[in-house]
């Protein structure tokens, strides 16, 4: 299904540079800072000033923003295309895992009321250790995250900018590298702009281009007329059985593991839950999350359209999309544009979904990179090596893991081993793996203790790590071929890997806390208020609401 | 000579460095002293989060215990020194940009001296890390005392 790219082009694709679409790129970056400006509230004169709060609807869109990624907006119907059925376990495990954090996540942890993903971790297990782990594991998942995101940049951003033509790279190395050095730049400036506003704008311009170029594609085709997303379904008699026939690319077992990985690694992405901590109260963070679902759906209910689409019209245009050789999985990253490009549609509209898809995984990474860097300058450097580190120290250390985070992702997206879709999925499962259970039951079973939770962590970290490096990720083994294991790659594949690993870190966890001794009272309480039925002033965090009522209960000396 | 003198302070040992002096100025002036601490924007989206930036933006100060209690500390320490002579501080907490807000609230209030202590950096750590003294000293034309962190051992 993912054999080793032999040169990342995707043929079919026109490769040169396209002055219109170029100019359409540089100016959606570029509304992106001024929509920005515009929206900068000033500056916040006196801070015991309360101003304009963020409604549900804005919260939903900027979780949408933050969420569609290169991996929503190209990776997954490349996979629907070239892996047809097995593709929808990505629908399936991005928004259920939505319910999850509806349901048992997001208004427990608006109660919790920290800052960061660690922060919760830490506090709540009472241990730098465990902080530590959280926030390298947060690290990592930026790190992971972002090399799918660079690949669509790079693939994406040679149908408007052509090869490069830089001696001794590939035109997509080149263009990988020019678009990572741009979202760098992006970040620098973006954060003093208008956050939440920004990432609303983002998610309309984004969501317009994607379903706008789903209608056009499916119109001049003659395939659809006003509802792609239901009409398809007429397409699916006419492609290939390889498209539609159930388990054909990969087992039912791939299929229950993907899903699942991907459904609770959703529910334990850090730069995801971000968002929880921060808003109003707790039905906002309730309605957020439904808001939310419903603006990532509409690109969902989307994307196995725009793949039925682009493997009709490859299979027209190109050559046979399954078989020897078939569509290659650079071609079936790009299927989004190359659809609408095989469509016969004008250069400037191709290149106005293309800059959508740029501009998604951009605003991703940036999200991502900014969840790495809090994690090494708040969690580890301003929490655990320099607690009186002042806010400038603080900001240098972020700047330089921002660094870090670039110059790694550059470096393990040189050459992908795999599609977009994929490659995110691995840091879905580190998610699902090492951070969910630590969320969950740190949340919901107060008996959770440090010694269960270090010992959750680290033997997740663990068993994430042993499929990643049979598979042979990021040529760490055998110059990138890896152990080969069958057994492990049949049963514990890493675009899976949560499916046996997470349930093994919840017992372990569970196994430790239960032979130690218990946590103390006080941690008990935090976790009880953190869902206790009693409304709770939303200007308290749950550690204040303990400490308060702790010293209610004692009495005074006088 | 002097009325109103503004101690800006992240609570670090180099901004510290300042406050005698500028406590000593006020009390030979008989001035007013204002103690001002800025939450750096860009430092709060790159160690807490984007989404925390939105937060104090809201003015939900209040909600960010571990935030509040730097601020605090930085201008209850000017208090403090002060305090020992007798003289009252008026403390302010803002966010944006730390040299726009410090210009910002000086203007605003008449300031008629800032003084801010800042690092003896080598030429090479000036260019890289840059220095919000030494942005302060270009943006205003308010007399502006600089107490050198190095100096002053």
């Amino acid at each position: 299904m993912m054999g080793p790219v032999a040169a990342l082009l995707p043929e079919g694709l026109n490769v040169s540079f396209k002055l219109l679409p170029a100019i359409i790129v540089v100016a959606m970056m570029s509304s992106f800072l001024v929509i920005g400006y515009v929206f900068k509230v000033a500056d916040t004169a006196d801070m015991w000033v309360a101003g304009r709060s963020i409604g549900n609807v804005e919260n939903g869109m900027a979780i949408g923003a933050n969420w569609m990624s290169a991996a929503s907006y190209l990776g997954m119907a490349a996979l629907i295309a070239l892996s047809g059925i097995y593709g929808l376990a990505f629908v399936v495990g991005w928004t259920t895992g939505y319910f999850v954090l509806l349901i048992f996540l997001a208004a427990q942890m608006r109660r919790f009321g920290k800052y960061t993903a660690p922060d919760f971790v830490g506090d709540r297990f009472n241990s730098d250790t465990a902080r530590a782990l959280a926030a390298i594991t947060t690290f990592l998942i930026g790190f992971v995250y972002s090399i799918g995101q660079a690949r669509g940049m790079g693939l994406v951003g040679l149908y408007i900018f052509g090869d490069l033509g830089i001696p001794g790279l590939s035109g997509y190395q080149a263009m990988m590298i020019l678009f990572m050095v741009i979202t760098i730049g992006y970040l620098s400036i973006s954060g003093m702009l208008g956050a939440t506003k920004n990432m609303v704008f983002q998610y309309v311009v984004l969501i317009v281009a994607f379903l706008v170029g789903l209608l056009a594609t499916g119109y001049v085709t003659g395939y659809s007329t006003i509802l792609p997303q239901i009409e398809y379904g007429q397409l699916i008699t006419a492609l290939s059985a390889e498209f539609s026939a159930p388990f054909v690319h990969a087992s039912y077992y791939l299929w229950i593991a993907t899903a699942v990985s991907l459904v609770f690694g959703t529910a334990g992405l850090p730069h995801v839950l971000v968002r929880f901590y921060t808003v109003e109260n707790e039905r906002t963070a309730r309605w957020s999350t439904v808001w939310g679902l419903f603006f990532i759906a509409l690109l969902y209910l989307s994307a196995p359209a725009y793949a039925a689409f682009g493997t009709s019209l490859y299979s027209n245009n190109i050559g046979p999309t399954y078989g020897d050789p078939g569509m290659s999985s650079a071609a079936g990253d790009v299927i989004v544009v190359l659809a609408t490009q095989l469509a016969g549609l004008p250069s400037w509209f191709v290149g106005f979904v293309a800059a959508g898809g740029i501009a998604a995984a951009v605003a991703t990474v940036a999200g991502l990179f900014i969840a790495g860097s809090s994690a090494i300058s708040h969690d580890i450097y301003a929490n655990i090596v320099k607690e009186d580190a002042s806010q400038r120290e603080q900001l240098i250390v972020g700047r330089i893991a921002i660094l870090a985070l670039g110059l790694l992702t550059i470096a393990a997206a040189f050459d992908p081993q795999a599609p977009i879709a994929a490659l995110v999925s691995y840091a879905f499962a580190l998610a699902a793996i090492v951070l969910f259970p630590m969320f969950f039951l740190g949340m919901w079973w107060e008996n959770t203790n440090r010694p269960g939770a270090l010992a959750g962590m680290s033997s997740g970290l663990v068993l994430w790590l042993i499929p990643m490096l049979n598979e042979g990720n990021f040529g760490l083994v055998n110059g990138g071929a890896g152990f080969g294991i069958e057994v492990i790659s049949t049963w514990m594949p890493a675009i899976g890997s949560a499916l046996i690993a997470m349930p093994l870190v919840f017992v372990i966890t569970i196994a430790v806390s239960l032979m130690t001794p218990e946590p103390d009272e006080e941690t008990k309480q935090m976790v009880r208020q953190c869902h206790s039925p009693e409304p709770m002033p939303r200007n308290m965090t749950a550690e204040e609401m303990v400490a308060r009522r702790t010293d209610d209960a004692q009495p005074s000396d006088d | 000579m002097y009325e109103r003198i503004l101690i800006p302070t992240d609570g670090s040992d180099v901004a510290e460095v300042a406050v005698d002096h500028a406590v000593d100025l006020a009390n030979k002036y008989d001035a007013d002293l204002h103690a001002l601490y800025v939450a750096d924007t860009e430092a709060i989206n790159l160690t807490l989060g984007t989404e925390q930036v939105d937060r104090i933006r809201e003015g939900r100060f209040s909600e960010m215990p571990e935030l509040r209690e730097d601020a605090e500390a930085a201008t209850g320490h000017v208090s403090d020194a002060a305090a020992a002579h007798g003289i009252e501080v008026v403390e302010h907490h803002s966010g944006g940009v730390p040299h726009q807000m410090i210009v910002q609230y000086a203007e605003e209030n008449d300031v008629d001296l800032i003084v801010m202590g800042s690092h003896g950096r080598t030429r090479v750590g000036k260019v890289v890390l840059g220095s919000v003294t030494a942005k302060t000293l270009r943006s205003t034309h308010i007399p502006t005392l600089v107490v050198d962190y190095k100096g002053e051992f």
